[in-house]
């Protein structure tokens, strides 16, 4: 790929844009908790935007294209199955909570809810988990515009960290959230060329369907059922009918129910956005109106994938480079753009690519200032400081995550077993915490030592999981108990023990010890919680008939590709 | 700042001015990409932004 002059221009010219967000916001914020929080000051219509764009990091575009071309439409279900339904759940049933505690975080909850250990452990892990993810999320950068562009890993990756944070120092969340809407139109607008392009190119729809078929017909295994690509469930019904290795309750169950809605429901990162909101019913929306685009996204980045299979199979070469006995499916992506974009058209994929890995490091980085510096720094070292100084400690923050998340980069760059592993961890470390704020939100007599105590078990359960299960050479270092057919079967299992362990132990930790007192529950606990009437707007600006569409048009796109 | 639509508007203008550059001026291509690809997604680049500066316009009259 050979980039030319217009296309540097191109990327020049959003770096300006970006770095211009950062600083036309800055005069805006003003106080620590515009700058952490955004001060519940943020129109409905960016804050959802920002959901989803969060979540758009690189590695999902990358990925989805990736697995798109690996496992075919069945990576719908991470849409349609593990991201719809949990985001219907966080606008109807969780978000009043969230809001109407007034809490700053989503650890601050657990705090308001539960007790200072709750918190502690939550903060902590979180804390972690977001430094290592943006590390993660720039040594893919640095890695990615090496192979691709020829560009040095350091400076790819010191590039990236300085814009970002340049942004995030000047205007906080609120410069996250802009430039994230920025974004995902750049994002959106970037990379649908390519999918047009490239099923055009496949024969349309049904030649991508009539390719994958022949392709997946040269494959014994599938001899059977080679449409096996073009269909989300209908060979859900035994592991090894699929290309994923898994059945429909561990799908249903640890993808859909767990690790689905505990990242939408109780991750942090995103959670945040939902939070700035402006109001109670906005906030609610977020992820409602988020949803609407996110149910149509596997178009821009999943077809793309179908139709690199559909194009091996025609013999167009540069598309699947061979690695090992297998495919490097996570180039594909970057093969398609330079088999199909040209000098201009290039600069903009680029530039989306760009965007895509910004957006993420970005939300990791204000997730982080916002719970190291209250609910590590106000809790555990300085209780009762100013605003003044809160606003200091988290720009200082800002700086300290960027420069830890570097470091992050350089060790995953030093091993490449350790990014895999922590990959791996991080996929099921959230999938107990569903459960305890499912039980915190909804039934009042959950107690903190309860929520305690049954995060705690959840998290040794996944491990004990982890280590006493083999699957495609990972985990079993106690003795190998059971086999999973894949690497994804064993993840979604490991949610599935994890939740169900967490939410066992929680509700027996709680009926034996004390209960909060009711007074103290208010608006953090179903019943005990205003959620204000909508009755006088109309039916599009209120979640319940809005949550009823949008679950409707989920199941119908279901059916469609069943 | 007091409406993000000014700048993802005038973002996206300048991007589809950019393209309609591209195809107009440099007459490289790629392999399966077909000649006028810059064009079209220059010109739809450009209608989004100028969509997004009268929303805002709009948004401002009121």
């Amino acid at each position: 790929m050979k980039p030319g002059i217009i296309d540097y221009i191109i990327l020049a010219t959003y770096f300006l844009y970006v770095l211009g967000i950062g600083w036309l916001v800055k005069r805006r914020v003003k106080t620590g908790v515009e700058f952490l929080t955004s001060g519940h000051s943020i129109p409905v219509w960016v804050t959802s935007l920002a959901f989803i764009a969060t979540n758009l990091g690189a590695q999902e575009v990358i990925g989805m294209v990736a697995s798109g071309a690996k496992y075919g439409m069945l990576t719908c279900n991470f849409y349609w199955l593990g991201a719809v339904p949990g985001m219907i759940i966080l606008g109807v049933f969780m978000m009043p909570f969230y809001y109407g505690s007034r809490a700053r975080s989503a650890p601050e909850y657990l705090k308001l809810r539960f007790d200072e250990k709750t918190r502690g452990f939550n903060a902590i892990t979180f804390a972690i988990m977001t430094i290592f993810s943006s590390g993660i999320s720039m040594y893919a950068l640095g890695l990615l515009f090496q192979l691709v562009l020829g560009w040095s890993f350091t400076n790819s990756v010191l590039l990236s960290a300085a814009i970002v944070l340049v942004y995030t120092y000047l205007g906080g969340l609120t410069s996250a959230i802009y430039n994230e809407v920025l974004q995902f139109f750049l994002i959106v607008l970037g990379f649908a060329p390519l999918a047009i392009m490239s099923v055009m190119k496949a024969g349309g729809w049904a030649g991508v369907t009539a390719r994958t078929t022949a392709w997946m017909a040269r494959q014994p295994a599938f001899a059977g059922n080679p449409d096996v690509m073009t269909h989300t469930w209908r060979y859900m019904g035994h592991a090894s009918s699929n290309l994923m290795g898994v059945e429909w309750f561990g799908m249903v169950f640890g993808l859909g129910w767990v690790l689905g809605c505990s990242y939408w429901c109780c991750n942090f990162l995103v959670v945040q956005r939902a939070m700035a909101a402006n109001s109670m019913s906005a906030s609610r929306l977020t992820p409602l109106i988020a949803s609407i685009p996110k149910m149509v996204m596997p178009v821009v980045v999943i077809a793309p994938g179908l139709a690199a299979i559909a194009l091996q199979q025609m013999n167009v070469p540069g598309i699947l480079i061979p690695k090992g006995n297998t495919y490097n499916y996570n180039l594909v992506l970057t093969n398609l753009m330079a088999q199909f974009y040209p000098s201009g058209l290039l600069g903009v994929g680029l530039t989306a690519l760009f965007a895509s890995f910004m957006s993420g490091m970005a939300g990791n980085v204000t997730a982080f200032n916002t719970v190291f510096t209250y609910d590590i720094y106000q809790s555990y070292i300085r209780k009762h400081a100013t605003d003044a100084h809160y606003f200091k400690v988290g720009r200082i923050t800002t700086v300290v995550g960027v420069l830890l998340s570097i470091g992050a980069a350089y060790w995953a760059a030093q091993s490449n077993n350790i990014m895999d592993f922590l990959q791996l961890v991080f996929g099921f470390v959230n999938a107990p915490l569903f459960a305890t704020f499912l039980l915190g939100m909804f039934w009042k007599r959950t107690t903190g030592h309860g929520a305690f105590s049954g995060l705690l078990v959840g998290e040794i359960v996944a491990t004990l999981t982890l280590g006493l299960t083999r699957a495609e050479g990972t985990g079993g270092w106690f003795g190998v108990v059971h086999t999973f057919p894949s690497a994804m079967a064993q993840n979604f299992w490991i949610a599935i023990l994890a939740f169900a362990s967490c939410f066992l132990f929680t509700v027996l930790v709680s009926v034996v010890t004390r209960p909060k007192p009711v007074a103290e529950l208010e608006n953090l606990v179903y019943g005990y919680t205003q959620i204000p009437t909508e009755a006088h707007l109309p039916w599009y600006k209120r979640p319940g008939p809005l949550a009823v569409i949008v679950g409707i048009a989920c199941i119908l796109f279901n059916i469609w590709f069943w | 700042m007091d409406d993000l639509r000014v700048p993802i508007g005038s973002f996206f203008v300048i991007l589809g001015v950019m393209l309609l550059i591209a195809w107009f001026f440099v007459s490289t291509s790629a392999p399966l990409a077909s000649p006028s690809v810059n064009l079209w997604c220059g010109l739809a680049m450009l209608l989004f932004g100028v969509i997004m500066l009268l929303l805002a316009r709009r948004g401002k009259a009121s």
